[in-house]
């Protein structure tokens, strides 16, 4: 378990196992999900302007949206508020029978897959060593490597 | 009757008696530069500078979570600014995602006879409303597919004789939401960041993207680079809200290929097709399904031999992606490929994306098939809120 989680070293170079690049390539995918990539932008909005500013500072942190109003909120709908993955839980617990979200998935495709350059997204026929990125030339390489390779490494 | 095909992206609403639905974002929107209030809906058309836009949606995935929002949306649409509802004297036909979760359900139901005190209330999934439209229209037949690819994901979803197939009901999840993501992600990483301007790339995606009917050739060309022989790229003037309101393509002949001082543009050359070429292959970009034609195919092969070429030769289609340019073609020359030739492939595309709408309209004038599908609130005082939930579920 330990083993599998460790980067191991080729050379001089990081190399990623499965399980990581697992991980980098689903969390691109949810990020295909995403609703807004910036934050809110009335988020820090201060409607009194003799009002002092407190978060004037490079915090640049996701923060729970202020000025939110809890007390007003219904207990209605705290009671409604499920994210899907709760819905999906609470699904799996009442045992709904076989047609069902999970089932529904269609399965892999027969065909085999295709693979396109990380940079420039034509044909990708090789893989970089370090991350399992594909792309399609040296030049590509470069700018993959500089830019993207284990930059943000899950 | 009020009709709403409440969509994650764009709710479809309207009385039954209507010409046309009001297509109404389904969120709240923020804009950088209107600090002073928040735009429900399409009160969005009063926002002048789109950039930057902040979107709050109701749904995850394509089902219904935020429910804060989501009334906020509905109570304006019923309201005096949008369409004054009166629901002391109308019902509601609406629909909803594939498989929707009971707790969902209970809650609609609820908001819908105790808070608008609807007289009735159906709700159907929007391939429903489309299939019986189509099974009316064509009275002839008895049994169609309907390929619903939204905002959220795609589904396939086969009926025979007017049911739904629950058990050969295909979901990719991939759908137009995801593709402007990518084409937000393939756009900022080669060129410009545009990573925040969700509601303009959506636009370029809707402007210059469409699908391959030949993907080989087309990678070729694409490869081209900038020069002359490649007829694939195109110049994309981005909007700045000053002096361009709306963001167009620059026709090739006229293009320099730079921008002038008081613009930026986009170069789309591969992306134009790959965006959309993620619906027939998700596995593209390491999404381990198959593509909407072949689960088309896997839907249809499991249902009884005798149905089949019926299906193949009765699909409809429902959804924003079927807006693309050669989409239906694909699907006919995908299907082509994989299923026998003695089946004939017949594809319908009217309108997409009012499709299930119509379909709605289509069941309020027919008074008998309604109350069929219908629970009053009557019924629902007498029976409550778990036997509507099955009531939904069975139609």
């Amino acid at each position: 378990m330990e083993q599998s989680t460790k980067k191991e070293k080729r050379g001089d170079r990081v190399v990623l196992d499965e399980a990581q690049r697992n991980r980098r390539s689903r969390k691109a995918l949810d990020a295909l999900e995403q609703d807004n990539y910036h934050e809110d932008p009335h988020a820090n909005l201060i409607m009194n302007k003799k009002a002092p500013k407190f978060e004037d500072s490079l915090n640049t942190e996701r923060k729970d949206r202020p000025g939110k109003r809890k007390s007003a909120r219904d207990f209605k709908q705290v009671r409604f508020k499920k994210s899907l993955a709760a819905l999906l839980e609470e699904d799996r617990a009442l045992g709904t029978e076989s047609p069902n979200y999970m089932t529904a998935a269609a399965p892999a495709s027969k065909f085999p897959k295709r693979y396109f350059c990380a940079v420039c997204g034509m044909y990708g026929i090789y893989t970089c060593v370090s991350c399992g990125a594909r792309y399609c030339a040296k030049n590509c390489l470069d700018v993959h490597q500089e830019t993207r390779c284990l930059k943000w490494t899950a | 009757m009020f009709v709403l095909d409440n969509g994650a992206s764009t709710l479809k609403a309207g009385f039954a008696t209507d010409a046309q639905p009001k297509v109404i974002p389904n969120c709240i929107t923020k804009a950088k530069s209107e600090t002073r209030r928040r735009f429900i809906g399409d009160q969005l058309e009063d926002c002048k500078d789109m950039s930057s836009l902040y979107y709050i949606l109701c749904h995850e995935k394509g089902y219904l979570v935020n429910w804060e929002v989501q009334k906020q949306v509905w109570d304006y649409v019923f309201s005096k600014d949008c369409f004054n509802v009166d629901f002391d004297s109308t019902g509601i036909i609406m629909t909803e995602p594939y498989f929707n979760f009971c707790s969902i359900q209970e809650n609609i139901t609820e908001i819908f006879f105790e808070d608008y005190g609807a007289q009735s209330l159906s709700i159907m999934n929007p391939s429903s409303l489309v299939a019986y439209k189509y099974l009316i229209d064509n009275p002839k037949k008895l049994c169609c597919a309907v390929l619903d690819s939204g905002y959220s994901f795609s589904h396939v979803v086969p009926y025979v004789k007017k049911k739904r197939v629950k058990d050969n009901i295909r979901r990719i999840n991939i759908g137009g939401k995801a593709l402007t993501n990518y084409l937000k992600d393939a756009l900022s990483y080669r060129q410009l960041n545009v990573m925040d301007e969700t509601y303009v790339v959506n636009q370029v995606k809707e402007d210059v993207c469409y699908v391959s009917l030949d993907f080989h050739r087309e990678m070729e060309m694409a490869a081209l680079g900038n020069s002359r022989e490649n007829t694939i790229w195109r110049d994309y003037v981005l909007p700045d809200y000053t002096s361009i309101k709306r963001g167009y393509v620059r026709p090739p002949e006229q293009t320099t290929g730079k921008a002038t001082s008081a613009e930026q543009i986009i170069r789309m050359n591969a992306e134009r097709f790959q965006t959309p070429e993620l619906l027939f292959n998700p596995s593209d970009i390491g999404i381990e399904q198959m593509g909407i034609s072949e689960a088309m195919m896997h839907s249809v092969n499991a249902l009884p031999k005798e149905v089949q070429s019926h299906m193949y030769s009765n699909i409809v289609l429902l959804g924003g992606n079927a807006m693309f340019p050669n989409f239906k073609e694909r699907l006919v020359q995908d299907l082509r490929m994989l299923i026998p030739e003695f089946y004939d492939i017949n594809v319908t595309c009217e309108n997409p994306i009012n499709a299930a709408w119509e379909g709605g309209k289509a069941l309020a004038r027919c008074k008998e098939d309604l109350d069929d599908k219908a629970i009053t609130k009557q019924l629902y005082e007498e029976q409550g809120i778990a036997y509507c939930v099955d009531f939904y579920n069975l139609l």
